[in-house]
């Protein structure tokens, strides 16, 4: 099966600025596919050039196997969600609905029920008759949705389309998203600039940042094996720290982490000749506890701070050499530990969860 | 000069409006174009009566604002058939020629014409006449008449005065009837004359038709000798010619309203106009006929000689006489032929 | 399209009470737009409909006895034919300025915003100069000896001068000219408003460049042209200077009817009873556009 979407070597430059930057990009047929990053990373031109609202400056876009670069919007087998929604204010629901299959010019009795359907997916039935302005925030989302999906596109381009949604709305429009892509099995190319998104709901993310896509994978291989700084920092909470190479042992590598802690980790995990690295190590990843930790790596730490989360516990802790960490514990019973400022604790890392990035 | 007196009358006209004022002052309702300021300036200078000028643009304009607006004005100008009505209707005050020492000076053939029978309510100003103009430089052969003019040789290459009246008195002047009997039957008359009329010409203008001819849009015009002057001033080339079946003659007047606040300020003004040096003035500006004999003295040789300003005598003219309701009916039978177009 | 008349908006209920509360205070900062409305419309309009009903003396004055005459002779064939010709050309008018206009508005309204600063400058730049002497400006450019012609035999030597003042290509240019940034202007303040991605969102599900202009654009500029509609529309049926200076004033349009009535034929009473049947053709247009144009206020 080709790819639903590919881009090869494209590069888009507004002026003297490089939007995107020489970026090749293959989305499966069928994926949810999320493009993550900040804003002005460059995601929502990646979005605008499979659209065909932008040229690229070098390199081609292809969709279902064919080159589409110099194809006009209006001939790409994509649609798009917009993020204002971009609903048309003189057109009922039913006509933004119909819009696309008028333009197809599909058969008056055809499209009705065409309509029906999209507005059925979407729980809007009733609304038909409305204009835009009379409906709520997620309702006309939710147009836009039945809008772009009623033309069967190949790929569905959606550019942050829930961040206008207060918080409980986006929560439950993320799920009925991932519902209704596993329903319709259309391609959907996803931009947000927000992690909880992206992991909500898609088969794959693409961290995009300054213009390139820094790490491309599963929810689980970013958060768990993050290959940059960036790419750490962006998805979930991360200790970042610098790290020298002390001595090399047989099978095992002792490193000196800022401040003066030292970590003994599996030599696979240190690539051969680097001296200095930057390794990422989660939050949830320091254990702690009033005995030391079984396992490889235990020192001590005093608390500095600790912030009461409900469900978790944020620890900010100083090792008496003074590396500096942030540590998460799950609070798991009521009678559960309680932690204080200024108590000294023991604290264990296992080599696993420690991660080593490429230098920055 | 002017730009001063432009910010000053206004000016003045605010300050009237205030009870306690120690200088005297004057009120003018005269024709726009036809008073230069600096015979007002001179008049104010050689008696310290200050003038405060509005204008008007037709007769009519003149009749309701002197209607609604008595009192406000102590000098008027009306043309002669306005005066007639205004006389009629008791609107003016008898003119005391004791106070006008210089009445002697005009022109006795101005004096006492059927608008004014005994000379007792107006005091001519200027006099004109409405005949036809001629580019000879374009136009070869004579046009000495209203039927030359209205030839289809001249189609679009005609400009006459926008006036329904005067359409209307051509028309009767080319029947032989009275001009100034305006009935149905009359008009009955004349319809069908000024129905092919009306489609030979290119430009209806009464407030200056003298632009069409310097164009060079027209070639042939019937409209006021002032015009007519002005055009033969610029250029010799545009002939003037009194319209062999006779043509309207207008004196327009000065008058003094009955309901005047400032009657001798009103007659020091009108004594002024008729100093020979002072009305010369006027014809300097304003090319018409001078009713004042002793003012025509002091102009020029070649001012004299413009055969729009002192057309050859012998012609036939005549005044308006006031025609009250009927001028609805000349507009609306005006109105009819040209938007049959 | 069937229009849907705005349900939701009318039921503001619950806030009726505030609204009366808060009524007085907004009649109180109204005061002085609503004395002169009084002042110069509602009185004005009063005295001329009472003059309809008179009749006149012999110098045209309103003589107060009740008639009807006025109104008869205002349906009187000759009238009738001025009004439909007055209303014949103000519909040129607008037609020729909303073609022109159009295409004008919308490139301002979707160009970057220093250029739209500029471009809407130049629009408003002849607003400086008064009416009258923009058009005497033609009247020069346009004449037998004038500048136009003079280029014309510039170009090709030996022809004859165009006859091109005085003609009905004059007039269209001069009222063109005259009306024409009242139709851009609503225009652009419309298409100014369109919210860009609504115009990706047309390309998007298929629409190719004419159909967004004819399904999207157009609908979503139709305030403006209905406003634009008014603004030419309206003047531009009392208009009656620019046939005069440069059409030859040969073909009399309402506005010269008007005022012959008080400036020539001394009838006020007919002249009121034309402007009372005037102002009533202006409020049904009014009237008309308004329906009209509440079909597509949304949003």
């Amino acid at each position: 099966m080709s790819a639903a979407v590919e881009l090869r070597a494209v590069t888009k430059r507004f002026g003297d600025f490089v939007a995107v930057d020489n970026v090749s990009l293959e989305i499966k047929a069928g994926e949810f596919l999320t493009l993550l990053g900040p804003s002005g990373c460059g995601k929502t031109t990646l979005l605008r050039l499979i659209a065909g609202f932008e040229l690229p400056t070098q390199g081609t876009v292809w969709v279902g196997g064919e080159d589409v670069t110099d194809r006009p919007p209006y001939r790409r087998p994509v649609n798009q969600v917009f993020q204002s929604y971009a609903l048309f204010p003189h057109l009922t629901v039913a006509e933004n609905v119909g819009f696309g299959l008028r333009m197809q010019g599909v058969p008056a009795t055809e499209a009705a029920g065409r309509v029906r359907q999209a507005l059925d997916l979407v729980a809007l039935t009733d609304m038909d008759a409305r204009r835009p302005h009379q409906l709520s925030g997620g309702q006309r989302q939710r147009v836009a949705l039945a809008r772009a999906v009623v033309c069967q596109p190949r790929v569905l381009l959606l550019d942050e389309p829930l961040s206008a949604l207060d918080a409980r709305l986006r929560q439950s429009m993320q799920l009925e998203l991932k519902r209704l892509q596993r329903q319709l099995g259309i391609t959907f190319v996803f931009v947000t600039h927000d992690q909880e998104e992206a992991l909500t709901m898609s088969d794959r993310i693409a961290i995009v940042n300054r213009g390139r896509i820094e790490q491309l994978g599963s929810a689980h291989e970013i958060y768990h094996r993050p290959a940059t700084a960036f790419a750490a920092e962006f998805i979930g909470a991360a200790n970042l720290l610098s790290a020298r190479l002390v001595r090399r042992d047989a099978g095992s590598v002792r490193i000196q982490v800022a401040g003066g802690l030292e970590l003994t980790l599996p030599s696979a995990s240190w690539p051969g000749a680097m001296e200095e690295a930057l390794i990422s190590i989660r939050p949830e990843k320091v254990h702690v506890g009033r005995a030391p930790i079984p396992g490889a790596n235990g020192f001590t730490a005093r608390i500095e701070e600790e912030i009461f989360k409900g469900a978790t516990d944020h620890l900010r802790l100083a090792t008496a050499a003074g590396t500096r960490l942030q540590a998460v514990v799950a609070n798991e019973s009521a009678l559960g530990e309680i932690f204080h400022v200024g108590e000294e604790i023991c604290c264990g890392l296992h080599a696993d969860d420690v991660i080593v990035l490429a230098a920055r | 000069m002017h730009l001063r007196t432009c910010v000053i009358v206004p000016l003045l006209a605010l300050v009237t409006a205030l009870p306690a004022r120690a200088a005297e002052e004057l009120n003018l309702f005269g024709w726009s174009e036809y008073v230069p300021q600096t015979v007002l300036d001179g008049f104010t200078k050689a008696t310290g009566i200050k003038v405060n000028f509005e204008t008007y643009s037709s007769n009519e304009e003149l009749l309701s604002k002197l209607v609604a607006g008595a009192g406000n004005y102590d000098v008027i100008q009306p043309s002669d058939y306005a005066a007639e009505v205004m006389i009629r209707q008791k609107l003016l005050a008898p003119i005391e020629p004791a106070k006008l020492p210089h009445l002697k000076n005009l022109d006795a053939d101005m004096l006492r014409r059927p608008h004014d029978p005994e000379g007792r309510f107006t005091v001519p100003y200027m006099s004109g006449t409405v005949g036809i103009v001629v580019n000879t430089e374009k136009v070869k052969t004579p046009v000495k008449a209203y039927r030359d003019v209205f030839a289809p040789r001249f189609k679009d290459r005609l400009v006459v005065l926008n006036d329904s009246r005067e359409l209307v008195t051509w028309a009767l002047y080319t029947q032989g009837a009275p001009i100034n009997t305006i009935n149905a039957a009359a008009l009955a008359k004349a319809r069908p004359v000024i129905a092919d009329w009306v489609k030979l010409v290119k430009v209806f203008d009464s407030d200056s038709p003298k632009t069409a001819l310097l164009n060079g849009d027209v070639d042939v015009g019937i409209v006021w000798s002032g015009e007519a002057a002005i055009l033969w001033n610029t250029d010799k080339k545009f002939a003037y010619t009194i319209p062999a079946e006779g043509a309207h003659q207008f004196i327009d007047v000065l008058a003094i309203p009955a309901s005047a606040k400032h009657k001798d300020a009103a007659h020091k003004l009108i004594d002024y106009i008729l100093q020979p040096e002072v009305s010369k003035l006027i014809s300097d500006a304003f090319p018409y006929t001078n009713p004042n004999r002793e003012a025509r003295k002091l102009l020029s040789a070649e001012a004299l000689a413009n055969p729009a300003s002192y057309p050859p005598p012998g012609a036939k003219l005549e005044t308006f006489r006031d025609i009250g309701r009927a001028a609805a009916d000349i507009d609306r039978l005006v109105t009819d032929l040209k938007s049959a177009r | 399209m069937d229009a849907l008349p705005a349900t939701g908006a009318g039921a503001a209920s619950p806030t009726a009470a505030d609204a009366r509360r808060a009524g007085w205070r907004a009649w109180l900062l109204l005061t002085p737009v609503v004395g002169w409305l009084v002042l110069f419309v509602v009185v004005p309009t009063a005295v001329l409909f009472v003059y309809s009903l008179c009749e006149r003396d012999e110098l045209g004055r309103v003589v107060f006895t009740f008639s009807l005459e006025s109104y008869g002779r205002v349906f009187d064939t000759v009238y009738v034919r001025i009004f439909a010709r007055s209303i014949g050309y103000a519909a040129f008018t607008t037609v020729a300025c909303l073609i022109i206009g159009f295409p004008v508005a919308y490139v301002i309204g979707r160009a970057t915003e220093a250029w739209r600063q500029r471009l809407l400058l130049l629009v408003m730049v002849p607003f400086w100069t008064s009416f009258l002497i923009r058009t005497y400006a033609w009247i020069t450019i346009l004449k037998q000896e004038g500048l136009l012609n003079g280029l014309l035999q510039l170009v090709s030597l030996s022809a004859q001068p165009f006859d091109l003042l005085y003609t009905p290509f004059a007039v269209s240019i001069g009222l063109i000219y005259a009306y024409l940034p009242f139709m851009i202007l609503p225009i652009y303040g419309s298409v100014e408003k369109i919210d860009g991605s609504v115009i990706e969102a047309a390309h998007d599900l298929g629409a190719g460049p004419w159909r967004v202009f004819s399904a999207v654009i157009l609908p979503l500029s139709m305030p403006g042209i209905a406003a634009g509609t008014l603004l030419v529309f309206v003047p531009a049926i009392a208009m009656f200077a620019i046939t005069d200076l440069l059409g030859g004033a040969r073909v009399p349009l309402i506005g010269n009817v008007i005022q012959n009535q008080f400036l020539q034929a001394r009838d006020w009473p007919f002249g009121a009873a034309l402007g009372m049947v005037f102002m009533a053709l202006f409020v049904v247009t009014y009237w008309l556009l308004l329906r009209f144009g509440r079909e597509e206020e949304v949003a």
